[in-house]
């Protein structure tokens, strides 16, 4: 190894450990790690330079923390995966092995190395080298850093007062935090109260909501507000502001005993959004809705068949109509195919599986032949899926009970038809009898409609929430963090993200107030303490940096005191709401302002590390 | 090796704890993740020799893509390393009993013949034993040593003797630097107090051969998805995909969905929900790996109902992957070591035989056979764990207790997660209510 050059920190000893993970093969395959690290372990401060198979396994962690300890490291750089999976598992084993857990740099050497350049070993090697190069120059102007406390109001909001909101509110009451919950219709229960009979238990959907509502009531914690929409937001994690306005059905008296006279205001350090789905509406003419009377959609069927009655024969006798045979329809405004289906207003379709209504129209289909049994019912389908606990038995019921199965294909769906004798006619290409063209007489069709995201509104506005290619709300990993978004303090609860039945909705509203009572357990929050800094010192106040910031309130002017006494304006950074972009920092003309951990001098460095990096980088065979 | 895990790993586990989470799966993870950053003291305790569940053996997870066990190395390592989590692997809960308001809980670890304080996970035990057995987190493709830490990146990393093959030859007590192997160790059953419990204890698989008209039992090349798992995974046994009997490269896999659901003769009525998913997953990394194979995935209906499923099955349709629909009638062994496929193909009514030199079965999800004394009341008719009330969906029904993941029927990774979040949610609004008792009494 090379003598230690000046490192350019005065009055301390750079000791990097550098450690090259192998990703079981995922980044050894494609890159020559031994030829890396003996590279990058040539570039002065750097201490020492290992090769691991998994450097995020435990032994791979303990590797660093002990090194720290017994090599006295003081700079930590790490190349393997992507570092949203790993960065903060390094970190926190840095802090484990006593260093300041913001000496350490993550490098990217599989996604955006052995993955990515697969058919070029010896370039992605070299791009490793680099990387890590550039890396080390980066650390060497690192200076400890400590995470931002911010305060924290503790208490929750929820926005919508569905199942979902209903769930997360009493889950959070439960465990003695505050919640307001807020629903913009004169009553709590969502879609779910309108549902007569809901699978898998058969219970009555009213019955349900009216034990939320009882354990709600039982809450001292939580206070809710019907009829009631959010006007106007703002904050941060910990400290959101919100505005509340009456949605035409809101109790006025009520609302100015909670929260004072109008405007009406609250705080909040979290957020739930519980705002849940609409029923996908279809077009004029779309399977003949809104063309011919007898084509209803399923929400409409259920909430008629409280009013339909018997009929001699066993037929159902609704709304002045004789009604001796149904047919539902699967996945209207679900699976849509491009080229197949029409387009949405936006220019999309609606791809995606509404994973609810499977279920839903056989136990209807079902239900027809118990209470009607002179009801012929067919259902045409494309695949059921009955997948949840309880539901294929469902299934098995709605056949028994004599449902007449079709199955169609996903490019040719069904065509609804009127009939000469005014019956409706539903024709398609059966896959169960081979293909063989099928019409079925109806006197009624039930289209199984899909789930669209209901409508948010202010919040997502102001707070950009981000969304899918589906339009539900998107959340941080679709995998391992279901309930998170990528803005801190705002968690998702329902099918505001998705498709979901009942019993999935409370578990991921349940979730929800786990991850929020976690960020309200504590009176204070703790931020990554990449923020941009100002120098007051350097300071001119000229502005630009406030009119290049795009996230509002981030960045203010404040009256200060300049040196000779005189008063004049300077920047002040809010932590809660700065992202720490920079780009106020590449248009301060007196370079005042800097974002922590990501210093000029860093960048600097990090220039001259890429272009600088060792020889053994050049492409030379390797022995 | 460092002490704080020395001490929390199996070591001296304290008496008394806020919530007992029964199995080290994702869900029992996330669990006692989310009741320890809430400043309540969990312990976990797993069965088998490390934290991690079925997850920590896939390959990669639908419909993502990522690598699984990146993804769930981060969790283990954070539970492990969590001051308010204590880990007990070999270890299974035998009784849990309320007593007072509290769960009395007996454990019961399971000899590993290896001191867990002294042994530092180095490895040397494993190069000196001279016996090898089919490795069971390779799903028996590879062998391990009749003394070795179960798989690179297990949590804890200790060594662990498996008395079956053992020849007690003492190479590795010889060794071994820090003398840690203990031929004469004994099984360990001690009692822990827990005020609330959350049972993760998740799913296995049913036998592929249940269905005799399968002929699993004879052919080699019939193999189970766990095993396709780990044939997938860059790290796995043979480091790519070859098919068992003769290492040959297979050129014509053939899927069977509901080849252990959906079917009452062999008692799995159900959907076990995730097999569409990860035989459409399996085939598009399949496609990768062995680009020149036909695949083909026999079918019921395609079950791609969560959130970015049906685009993962749209995308899997479009890169050629064969999707028949039809049930599989019997399977019969031909030359080669191939297979013979008869089904009724329900697209064209032709019955057909086709030959594939790979099969793969889709089992059905079924619970975990033994549940703890005291909490068999809580299994359903399916033998899933039983949940009276629709709208508290974690709650057992029995005061205190709670149920996450697949032990409560069969799901996939994120629906456990999002199941996981509910039980902690559940667990920490009862410990909650239990401190105000508390209050209110003293
Ligand atoms: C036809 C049909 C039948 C179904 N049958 C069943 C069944 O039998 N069993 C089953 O398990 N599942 C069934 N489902 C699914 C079930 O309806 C959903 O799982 C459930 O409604 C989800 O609840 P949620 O709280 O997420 O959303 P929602 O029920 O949509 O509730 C959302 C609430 O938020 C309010 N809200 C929206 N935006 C705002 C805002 N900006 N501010 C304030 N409030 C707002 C809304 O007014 C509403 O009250 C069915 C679905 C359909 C379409
Ligand atoms: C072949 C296959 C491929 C899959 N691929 C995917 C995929 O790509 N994406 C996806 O989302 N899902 C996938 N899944 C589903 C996924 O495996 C499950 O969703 C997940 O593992 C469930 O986690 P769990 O914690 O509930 O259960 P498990 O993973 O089964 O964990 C339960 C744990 O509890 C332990 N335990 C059991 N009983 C006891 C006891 N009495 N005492 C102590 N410990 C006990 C067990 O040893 C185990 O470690 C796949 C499943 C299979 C079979």
């Amino acid at each position: 190894m090379r003598t230690e050059e000046n490192n350019g920190v005065p009055g301390e000893d750079i000791r990097i450990g550098v450690y090259v993970c192998m990703c079981g093969g995922n980044i050894s395959d494609v890159i020559d790690v031994d030829r890396v690290a003996a590279a990058v372990g040539e570039i002065a401060g750097v201490t020492l330079a290992k090769v691991h198979p998994f450097m995020c396994s435990d032994p791979g962690q303990q590797t660093i923390t002990e090194d720290i300890k017994t090599q006295k490291l003081n700079r930590v750089v790490v190349a393997s995966c992507s570092p949203f999976l790993h960065e903060l598992t390094f970190r926190t084993a840095v802090g484990r092995g006593g260093l300041n857990p913001y000496l350490y740099e993550h490098v990217n050497i599989r996604e955006q190395g052995s993955w990515s350049h697969k058919d070029d070993p010896d370039g992605a090697t070299i791009k490793a080298i680099r990387l890590i190069a550039a890396a080390i120059g980066k650390l060497r102007y690192a200076e400890p850093l400590e995470q931002i406390q911010i305060s924290n109001f503790r208490r929750a909001l929820v926005i919508g007062g569905g199942i979902a909101g209903m769930r997360s509110a009493v889950d959070l009451g439960k465990r003695g935090i505050e919640v307001l919950l807020v629903e913009k219709e004169p009553s709590l229960g969502g879609w779910v109260k309108e549902w007569e009979e809901i699978y898998p238990t058969g219970g009555k959907g009213a019955e349900l909501i009216r034990r939320l509502n009882e354990e709600l009531e039982r809450l001292n914690e939580v206070t809710v507000l019907k009829g009631v929409r959010v006007s106007d937001l703002s904050g941060f994690v910990g400290n959101y502001n919100v505005t509340l306005e009456n949605a035409g059905a809101g109790d006025e008296a009520e609302l100015r005993e909670v929260l004072g006279n109008a405007p009406y205001r609250a705080q909040a350090g979290a957020i739930i959004v519980a705002a849940g789905f609409e029923p996908y509406k279809p077009r004029a003419g779309e399977f003949g809705y809104e063309s011919f009377p007898g084509v209803v959609t399923l929400p409409e069927f259920i909430e008629g068949l409280s009013e339909m009655q018997i009929h001699p024969e066993g037929r159902i006798f609704w709304r002045g109509r004789t009604v001796g045979s149904v047919a539902f329809i699967h996945c209207v405004g679900s699976r849509q195919i491009e080229g197949v289906h029409e387009k949405q207003d936006d220019g999309k379709i609606n791809d995606y599986c509404s994973r609810t209504c499977c279920t839903a129209i056989v136990r209807n289909a079902a239900l027809i032949r118990e209470r009607f049994p002179g009801v012929h019912v067919y259902d045409f389908y494309q695949d059921i899926r009955t997948y949840g606990r309880g539901h294929e038995e469902i299934y098995t019921s709605a056949a028994n009970t004599g449902v007449t199965f079709l199955r169609y294909h996903g490019e040719q769906p069904p065509v609804v038809e009127k009939g000469a004798d005014g019956a409706l006619l539903v024709r398609c290409n059966d896959r169960l009898t081979f293909g063989e063209e099928i019409e079925a007489a109806v006197d009624m069709v039930v289209l199984g409609v899909g789930m669209t995201p209901g409508a948010v509104g202010k919040v997502s506005e102001v707070l950009k929430l981000p969304v899918g290619a589906d339009r539900f709300l998107q959340e941080v990993h679709p995998k391992l963090r279901p309930v998170e978004v990528s803005v801190n303090g705002v968690f998702l609860a329902g099918t505001a993200q998705g498709p979901m039945n009942i019993e999935e909705a409370f578990s991921a509203a349940g979730a929800a107030a786990a991850k929020a009572s976690i960020l309200l357990n504590n009176s204070t929050v703790q931020l990554d303490p990449f923020k941009a800094n100002v120098d007051d010192e350097s300071c001119i106040g000229c502005e630009r940096c406030l009119s290049e910031c795009v996230y509002t309130g981030a960045l203010v002017m404040k009256e200060a005191k300049g040196t000779d006494g005189s008063t004049c304006r300077k920047a002040v950074v809010n932590p809660g709401l700065c992202v720490g972009c920079g780009a106020c920092v590449a248009v301060c003309p007196t370079r005042a302002i800097y974002v922590n951990g990501w210093t000029l001098s860093q960048y600097e460095a990090m220039v001259d590390g890429l272009l600088n990096a060792p020889r053994e980088g050049a492409r030379i065979e390797n022995a | 090796m460092s002490e704080t895990q020395g001490q929390r790993v199996n070591g001296h586990i304290r008496e008394r704890f806020d919530t007992l989470v029964v199995g080290g799966g994702i869900a029992g993870l996330e669990s006692a993740l989310d009741l320890a950053e809430q400043g309540y003291r969990v312990l976990v305790v797993e069965k088998e020799a490390s934290i991690g569940g079925k997850m920590i053996a896939l390959s990669k997870v639908f419909p993502t893509l990522d690598c699984s066990s990146c993804i769930t190395t981060p969790k283990m390592s954070a539970v492990a390393h969590h001051e308010n989590i204590e880990i007990a692997t070999h270890t299974s809960v035998t009784a849990i009993e309320e007593n007072a308001g509290t769960h009395r809980v007996e454990l019961v670890r399971r000899p590993t013949y290896v001191d867990e304080d002294l042994c530092i996970g180095c490895s040397l035990c494993e190069e000196a034993c001279p016996i090898e057995y089919p490795d069971p987190f390779e799903e028996g493709l590879g062998s391990i040593r009749a003394i070795a830490v179960p798989f690179t990146n297990a949590i804890p990393q200790k060594a662990v003797l498996n008395p079956e093959y053992c020849i007690a030859c003492g190479a590795c007590a010889k060794v071994c630097p820090t003398d840690a192997v203990k031929f004469d160790q004994e099984q360990l059953i001690y009692h822990v107090d827990a005020d609330s419990v959350i049972i993760a204890s998740g799913f296995t698989l049913n036998s592929v051969y249940l269905k005799p008209q399968y002929n699993a039992a004879m052919s080699r090349n019939t193999i189970t998805p766990m095993q396709l798992e780990r044939l997938l995974a860059p790290h796995g046994p043979y480091g790519r995909v070859l098919r068992p009997s003769d290492g040959k490269v297979p050129d014509s896999i053939a899927f069977v969905l509901c080849a252990g659901s959906r079917d009452q003769s062999i008692g799995v009525p159900y959907c076990s929900r995730v097999c569409c998913m990860y035989s459409i997953k399996q085939a598009i990394l399949l496609s990768g790996a062995v680009p020149l194979a036909d695949i083909t995935i026999y079918y019921m209906d395609i079950r791609a109902f969560g959130k970015g499923h049906e685009q993962f099955y749209k995308n899997a349709q479009a890169m050629g992957i064969n999707f028949v629909n039809g049930k599989v009638a019997r399977i019969d062994n031909i030359e080669n070591n191939d297979m013979s496929l008869r089904i009724e193909n329900l697209e064209t009514g032709q019955v057909e035989e086709n030959r594939h030199d790979l099969v793969v079965l889709a089992q059905g999800i079924i619970p975990q056979p033994v549940k703890p004394d005291g909490l068999n009341a809580v299994a359903g008719d399916d033998g899933f764990v039983e949940r009276p009330e629709i709208h508290r969906p974690a709650w057992t029904g029995m005061e205190g207790v709670f149920v996450a993941g697949v032990a409560a029927g069969p799901k996939d990774i994120v629906d456990s997660i999002m199941d996981a979040g509910a039980a902690a949610a559940e667990a920490s609004g009862f410990l909650s209510r239990r401190e105000e008792k508390g209050k209110m009494f003293f």
